[in-house]
């Protein structure tokens, strides 16, 4: 597919001036004026910007993004340490990745995250468009729910360890109001729990502007027919709001998948160990891709790495595929 | 007559049932998660000037006296205060490289009319997708023998590259939506292609480049997962390798949270400020492309 696309865009500009060798379509400003197809100098002549003006960046999206993807995708199918020569495993990374219970977690932990979290993160969305529909301070009230959004997760995530440490603000708000036996939030049965709900706090400001953005675009005349035909606000949510926000909500879906798939920092800063990582049982796909590759003791697993890398890949093009089919329907016209 | 007003009344009131819920059940609950966020904030930018032992024993005081020594100690022994110099050098140099590169690209894509635009730029929309942890493995490996690894270059150059996929795609849509007639007339006026697309789209475009600058400056600001892979040296650290460093040393040299506030503050600073300066054009741009 990208070669034929190159090879497309390659023949392009010879379309409009065919006489011309591609190293003359190069120079921008050294050709003369000549008759493209259309009979429009200027767009021939603007049509031979295409190449020089394209090529830089795809050149680089091909040589950071694409090629590596494939070399990804070769690496997983050998043995090696980073260096030195690789050993052909075929398949047996992935049948060992089948079989590894670290990696079985770290993928359960993306599921949840990818659903669980990715649930109440909709639900929340839904539930504050809806309200600051018609509030008072609107827009400032969404500003500092998006905020948390262009904060580092890094921050964010070191900051949420240090409100649910034992001797931290919420037990001592807890203790406030009486609760004096807390759970220990950071023990290794809450710790991923907290993590998810870091993640939809810090999402939630994100979807909420898109979803929002979709729903002012909703015209009120038809809000006002329901509340004629006296609709609940359940039913003006089910009959009108959802509807006519469909297409944002997929185009959220797909967003959240693959932001969700990148989860990495919050999760890394609530280690808590010295060895930096931290425990296993709250890895996702990505830490162990990481850990594979880098873990401070032992040798560097970089088959295992670029294996999970790419079920992680596939993971995502078969999600994204499935919401795209699940949420198509016709447009609604508005 | 009458039971037709009697069923209006009906509805106006079950109407209006559902205002007060949302008036004093709903709103409520907004602002709450609304302060929460703010005190967060406040919270932090407070801790940053006390004392670790004031920090843990009354977190909610006002600090004693301030402790401009937090940030001497996360600037000079955090490693903080390279770390800052060595973002902000890295951080705008992506921004400005991207949209050097991006620009034209999108430019070329949407206003050239070529053939292969649009399979191209869907192409550069399917990057979007890529995750970082799908890619490091080669690019780690070649950049390690091209002397890439452990260089500010090499992290700028690695930057800049997995920019390319959103910029193209921001700005190719940013430059469909401008105007075709100021291009049409530097045409009858004789001007170059060349002319035209730096002397006059580009200032047109000047709003979603400032757009694009300020996202991706944010983006690469508190990026983790590159700076760890191809960062080792110290001194080339990145403000978020500083701040788990800071992290791991307390693990060691016992808690102190008021040099890590501090650090935090020195992070988060910046960006709060660019937010209540430009927040409105960050959350159109970072939110644009969906909306559509």
């Amino acid at each position: 597919m990208t070669a034929s696309t190159v090879a497309a865009s390659t023949a392009d500009p010879a379309v409009g001036s065919p006489s011309e060798s591609p190293a003359g379509a190069r120079g921008h400003n050294a050709a003369a004026p000549r008759g493209g197809r259309d009979g429009n100098p200027f767009r021939a002549r603007q049509r031979r910007l295409y190449i020089p003006f394209v090529a830089p960046a795809f050149v680089l999206y091909l040589a950071f993004l694409i090629v590596p993807l494939a070399g990804t995708f070769w690496i997983s199918l050998h043995k090696w340490p980073g260096s030195g020569p690789m050993q052909w495993e075929g398949t047996r990374n992935y049948t060992y990745l089948l079989h590894d219970p670290v990696f079985l977690h770290s993928f359960r932990n993306t599921l949840v995250l990818l659903f669980g979290a990715g649930a109440a993160t909709f639900a929340l969305s839904f539930g504050l468009t809806m309200l600051l529909r018609d509030m008072v301070g609107r827009s400032t009230a969404r500003s500092i729910i998006f905020f948390p959004n262009i904060v580092p997760a890094l921050v964010l995530s070191i900051l949420w360890g240090f409100l649910f440490q034992a001797d931290g603000l919420v037990n001592k708000i807890l203790g406030l109001i009486g609760v004096h036996h807390p759970p220990a939030w950071l023990a290794q049965n809450h710790l991923y729990s907290m993590i998810l709900l870091g993640v939809v706090w810090t999402s939630t400001g994100f979807y909420t502007t898109i979803i929002m953005a979709a729903v002012d675009r909703i015209p009120p005349y038809l809000y006002e027919d329901c509340a004629l035909a006296g609709a609940n606000a359940w039913q003006r949510f089910r009959h009108v709001t959802l509807p006519l926000s469909w297409d944002v909500i997929g185009i959220c879906a797909v967003l959240w998948t693959i932001n969700a798939i990148k989860t990495f920092e919050f999760v890394l800063a609530m280690a808590g160990s010295s060895s930096g990582l931290p425990t296993p049982e709250v890895w996702t796909v990505s830490l162990y891709a990481y850990a594979s590759a880098f873990a401070s003791s032992g040798v560097p697993q970089y088959g295992l790495a670029a294996a999970d890398s790419i079920v992680t890949l596939v993971l995502v093009a078969v999600l994204v595929f499935l919401i795209r089919r699940v949420m198509r329907r016709d447009t609604i016209e508005f | 007559m009458s039971t037709i007003n009697a069923i209006r009344g009906l509805r106006r009131h079950r109407t209006q049932r559902t205002g007060p819920f949302q008036r004093f059940l709903g709103a409520p609950l907004v602002w709450l998660f609304v302060a929460f966020n703010v005190a967060v904030l406040a919270w932090l930018l407070l801790s940053s000037t006390k004392t670790t032992r004031d920090l843990i024993a009354t977190p909610w005081s006002l600090p004693h006296a301030i402790q401009w020594d937090n940030f001497a100690r996360a600037w000079s022994a955090g490693n903080f205060g390279p770390a800052a110099l060595n973002s902000a050098v890295l951080v705008a140099g992506t921004a400005a490289a991207t949209i050097a590169v991006a620009a034209p690209a999108g430019y070329a894509l949407s206003r050239l009319g070529a053939r292969s635009a649009e399979g191209m730029t869907s192409l550069f929309a399917i990057g979007l997708g890529i995750p970082a942890q799908a890619i490091f493995l080669p690019l780690y490996a070649v950049m390690n023998s091209l002397g890439l690894v452990d260089s500010l270059w090499g992290l700028g150059l690695l930057y800049t590259a997995t920019s390319m996929p959103f910029a193209v795609f921001f700005l190719t849509g940013f430059f469909r939506s401008l105007p075709a007639e100021l291009e049409e007339a530097a045409a009858l006026d004789g001007a170059t292609p060349w002319y035209t697309f730096w002397r006059i789209m580009l200032p047109l475009a000047r709003s979603g480049l400032v757009t694009l600058l300020l996202l991706n400056v944010i983006g690469h600001w508190g990026e983790t997962f590159f700076a760890l892979v191809f960062i080792q040296s110290q001194s080339l650290q990145t403000l978020p390798l500083a701040m788990l460093g800071f992290l791991q040393q307390m693990q060691y040299s016992g808690a102190d949270w008021g040099g890590m506030f501090a650090g935090i503050a020195i992070v988060v600073l910046p960006i709060v400020v660019l937010y209540i300066w430009l927040g409105r054009r960050i959350i159109e741009g970072m939110t644009l492309g969906s909306g559509k």
